[in-house]
């Protein structure tokens, strides 16, 4: 409960920060609904150009892509500070002032910042997904709604475990972006159905970076009604609890290695 | 209460290389030399002390004192505050420490320093009226009242310097680590900032563990000293005892006629030095040796001065020699 109240007590210093440079503000508003209306001319085009995808149509296919920004969404909300972690605060030893404060460090991390372009793209896959789903002729079960919020919910906190452990070994490198870039955009290949990948992407994408275990496989029970849903919820619930707690304890391990710099 | 038993600190460098070439070596190269950046101390530190940890730059005082705050793990040996091992229960020991880095602010850039004051409170779950109390008495002796309201970024040195040591103390830690309060700040400010860690030592009983370069700042403020070169402990004691460890040093400073030269002057005793300084006669004595009369009379009757001035060792000057000394000695050794 203290944690809690202390996050939003963070969250707001971290709005305040970003409001205190009011046409930074203004331009940032802006340049965000800009570049979202970019993203999904993107997609109208690309969607446009393959009518179908390994035997899914079109709606299927906007369907999947929807569907795969909302855990996307989800985790740039709430952990963007990783990414600074991993390409400059280790490096710069700016971590220091955690280290000072009688609250976890990977928490305090968390605190720092909230990005509320998230919200955007939280919206913009919601309007695809409802578009899409209204031109879909599928028959939609209990199980296959709860399968969705459970994949999406749960796949932001393993997306979020990934970049975690990825960003504490920085500790040990002092700079761990460019491999922390590599991972994430492995996330691009979950934005389409795992069936038109070969053999072991499909393997990787379940069992080692899980993006086709949260959004692949969700949405093909939606649609064909391949996997039992309640199952699968259990699956993708269990695969976050061991992401979650191993990517905690690699940190805690880590974090014991920071050097900070020179002063 | 600081105990500090045979710490070391080690850091591990790859051996790099020159230029372009040479850093391309290094990624194929697995020799690394190792940097004993703190080798083997120990010392005691009692409630209520304040003391000056000083040095060259680069003999271990930072990295000492992060490892006392839970930065840095330890290579080996251990430190416990208060009973605790910082770099086990860190978060514990956080709680009742203070921590100001001279050259690194622990503020939020952009935000009036008063959020920075309300999420610390959070942080340290401070009671509302600990909370009012503390901000009216940091208020009080570090002035920092008036620009409260102003975010850290649009702050002088001097006045981010006081909202730095003030959020520091915000939680009433028991023990307050300074790396270099006084770094680049005007005499003024410098006052403001020694009074107010004397008035916090007298009214909390706060502990102080101070690192500096400025030799007044030790004088002002510190009781016992402790004096770090190369990452070992070469002094450790009472300031008194450190000024008089080459007996008790006087110089005189004497203006003189321009005739009156160091290499022809009359010689007194050979235990007064003379040597000339920017046309000017200094002698340089033990007093509890020579007596100070009889020098003073000889400036004038043999030296014809003009004017004198006498002053006493400063710090300063015996922590240069023991360092000069430390250096001659290592040089040879090599």
């Amino acid at each position: 409960m203290r944690y809690v109240h202390l996050y939003f007590t963070c969250i707001k210093r971290s709005m305040i920060s970003r409001l205190e440079y009011k046409k930074d503000t203004i331009i940032a508003l802006f340049s965000f609904f800009f570049s979202n209306l970019c993203s999904l001319a993107a997609i109208f085009f690309i969607l446009q150009a393959i009518p179908t995808l390994a035997g899914y149509t079109l709606p299927e296919v906007g369907f999947f892509y929807g569907f795969s920004m909302l855990p996307i969404a989800l985790d740039h909300l709430f952990s963007d500070e990783l990414w600074l972690v991993a390409y400059r605060r280790v490096k710069d030893g700016d971590m220091d002032m955690h280290f000072l404060r009688p609250v976890p460090v990977l928490f305090q991390v968390f605190a720092e910042t909230f990005q509320p372009e998230g919200f955007g793209e939280l919206i913009l896959g919601v309007a695809l997904i409802t578009v899409c789903a209204m031109n879909l002729t599928v028959k939609v079960t209990l199980g296959a709604i709860a399968v969705l919020l459970v994949g999406a919910a749960f796949g932001a906190v393993i997306i979020t475990s990934l970049k975690v452990a990825i960003a504490a070994l920085a500790f040990i490198f002092k700079r761990s972006g460019p491999l922390l870039q590599i991972i994430y955009n492995f996330s691009a290949y979950a934005k389409y159905p795992l069936a038109i990948y070969p053999g072991f992407i499909r393997v990787l994408l379940i069992f080692v970076l899980p993006f086709g275990l949260f959004i692949s496989l969700p949405v093909d029970t939606l649609l064909y009604g391949t996997n039992n849903p309640w199952l699968l919820s259990l699956a993708i619930m269990g695969a976050a609890a061991v992401f979650f707690s191993t990517s905690v304890w690699i940190w805690t391990l880590c974090e014991r290695r920071y050097e900070s710099t020179g002063s | 209460m600081i105990e500090v038993n045979n710490l070391t600190k080690v850091f591990r460098k790859p051996i790099r290389g020159n230029g372009l070439s040479g850093m391309v070596k290094t990624l194929f190269s697995r020799k690394y030399e190792e940097v004993r950046a703190v080798d083997g101390i120990s010392f005691t530190i009692p409630d209520g002390e304040i003391v000056g940890y000083i040095g060259a730059n680069g003999a271990g005082k930072s990295t000492t004192i992060k490892m006392m705050c839970g930065i840095l793990t330890p290579t080996s040996g251990s430190i416990r505050i208060d009973g605790v091992e910082p770099y086990r229960k860190r978060r514990q020991v956080a709680q009742h420490i203070g921590v100001v880095f001279g050259q690194k602010t622990q503020l939020w850039w952009d935000i009036p320093l008063i959020e920075s004051f309300k999420v610390l409170k959070e942080i340290y779950q401070i009671s509302d009226a600990d909370y009012e109390e503390r901000m009216a008495f940091l208020g009080e002796v570090l002035d920092i009242t008036r620009f409260l309201s102003q975010p850290v970024r649009t702050l002088s040195l001097g006045e981010r310097m006081r909202a730095d040591l003030a959020a520091s103390m915000i939680h009433n830690p028991r023990i307050l680590f300074l790396d270099e309060p006084t770094i680049g700040m005007d005499v003024l400010v410098k006052e403001k900032i020694r009074l107010a860690i004397h008035e916090l030592n007298k009214v909390y009983g706060t502990t102080v563990v101070l690192t500096t370069h400025d030799m007044t700042d030790i004088e002002d403020l510190c009781s016992r000293i402790i004096l770090l070169e190369k990452g070992s402990i070469l002094y450790d004691g009472p300031l008194v005892n450190l000024k008089n460890r080459f007996g008790n040093i006087k110089t005189l400073t004497l203006t003189v006629p321009t005739d009156v030269h160091a290499e022809t002057a009359p010689v007194l005793l050979p235990e007064v030095a003379i040597s000339e300084e920017d046309g000017r006669l200094v002698l340089r004595f033990d007093a509890d040796k020579v007596a100070l009369e009889q020098v003073v009379q000889y400036a004038f009757r043999d030296l014809k001065a003009i004017d004198m001035k006498i002053a006493e060792i400063s710090i300063g000057d015996v922590v240069k020699t023991i360092l000069e000394q430390q250096e001659a000695e290592h040089a040879e050794k090599v």
